[in-house]
């Protein structure tokens, strides 16, 4: 039991609480009720203590408060604003960015699935048989020579490389629609013996 | 209750162990997203949460800012709160801490505190005491208690807070708090003498 600054402790342990029995017996436990009342039935300076606590604690009470109160409606009006900008939510409320959030993404990985199978929404276009010619629709086409990047007319580029397979029936099978040539279509372009290739080097010397 | 054999009135309070929090409702639904609930923990309790400040602070519009910041402090940590104490508790010790933290911050501007001379000295005759005097040498005379009996026993007369709630403040068991009591009674009886006596 803690007395703080070392005061005199009680001769009867039971004394330490006779001003906690006379400010609220209920808060005590059974037994030291009945050891208080034993010795206040038992010893008269216990009672006239016991009636001098209750002197004292009933004047602390009469005290009245210090300093003048605010105003409690402007307290409660400021708190009440400040609870509003900075009340919790509701623990489902910190997931309801999940509604948007999902419903764009299920809406961006539809467009994303039908950009890039078009024939899975569009209708089917007109194929054009070009027999063996792997020009594009256009004539531009894309070559890499001598390390260089160059678009060239497929015409032109014909005109220097000679007749020339496809690498693949499929090179020609759809037209690009870029005007270049797609990636898949320059395989021919292996096919080139080394006669060819100088042919376009030469061709392309004298063209730039 | 039965009654002593010296007839002494006693008080009875409700024991504080058996009677629920009656905020912990508020807390939920505050927690809950019912902003109203925290007005009404507000209004419930802005007034002992003032004059507790106000004991410490020793300017009404101080006190209020610092009641202000106490509850504003609560309503942050309000999310957290465990409810291991009672709500009025755990709010009173966040106004005593903020009470705390502004006398460290403005340290050189309150008043001196009494002496004990000044109280037990060359003290009038009860009949010439006022009830102004009488006040004031009540309040010195508290003011001259140790820390800890001067904690509990203002938590226990001013805030009519139960033993329990006195021991989560002070840091101490109910048992303590009593003690405590118990000797900061005995001793303000002593500062103020035999002509306080009732």
């Amino acid at each position: 039991m803690s007395r703080d600054r070392g005061d005199t402790p009680d001769p009867e342990p039971d004394a330490e609480l006779l001003a906690a029995y006379v400010d609220g017996v209920a808060e005590l436990s059974p037994e030291e009720r009945h050891r208080i009342e034993a010795r206040l039935a038992r010893d008269p300076g216990a009672r006239a203590e016991a009636a001098a606590v209750r002197g004292l604690l009933d004047q602390l009470r009469s005290l009245p408060p210090e300093g003048n109160e605010p105003d409690w409606a402007a307290m409660a009006s400021a708190l009440r604003d400040a609870a509003a900008a900075g009340s919790p939510r509701p623990w489902w409320r910190r997931w309801q960015w999940l509604v948007p959030t999902s419903t764009f993404a299920t809406a961006a990985l539809v467009l994303i699935a039908t950009w890039s199978r078009p024939e899975a929404v569009t209708a089917p276009r007109p194929s054009v048989d070009r027999g063996h010619d792997p020009r594009p629709s256009d004539d531009v086409m894309t070559l890499w020579l001598g390390g260089t990047e160059v678009e060239v007319s497929a015409s032109g580029a014909l005109g220097v490389l000679g007749e020339v397979e496809p690498a693949s029936p499929e090179a020609d099978a759809e037209p690009d629609e870029v005007a270049l040539l797609p990636s898949t279509d320059l395989a021919w372009v292996d096919t080139l013996d080394d006669a060819a290739l100088d042919r376009a080097e030469r061709w392309l010397a004298g063209s730039r | 209750m039965e009654s002593l054999a010296a007839g002494l009135p006693v008080l009875e309070r409700p024991s504080s162990v058996t009677v629920a929090d009656p905020d912990r409702e508020l807390t939920e639904r505050f927690r809950d997203g019912d902003r109203a609930a925290f007005d009404v923990l507000v209004r419930r309790h802005q007034k002992g949460l003032w004059r507790l400040v106000r004991r410490y602070v020793k300017s009404d519009a101080d006190a209020a800012d610092v009641t202000q910041l106490a509850f504003v402090r609560a309503l942050r940590g309000l999310a957290a709160f465990r409810g291991t104490a009672t709500v009025r508790s755990w709010l009173y010790r966040i106004a005593i801490n903020c009470a705390l933290s502004w006398l460290r911050d403005h340290r050189r501007e309150q008043p001196a505190e009494l002496d004990e001379e000044a109280l037990i000295g060359d003290n009038p005759a009860p009949a010439e005491l006022s009830a102004g005097d009488d006040r004031h040498r009540l309040r010195g005379a508290i003011a001259l208690l140790p820390p800890k009996q001067k904690l509990v026993l203002e938590l226990r007369v001013f805030d009519d807070l139960s033993f329990r709630e006195v021991a989560e403040l002070a840091d101490c068991s109910e048992n303590t708090a009593k003690v405590n009591f118990h000797y900061a009674v005995k001793r303000l009886r002593d500062i103020l003498g035999a002509d306080h006596e009732p």
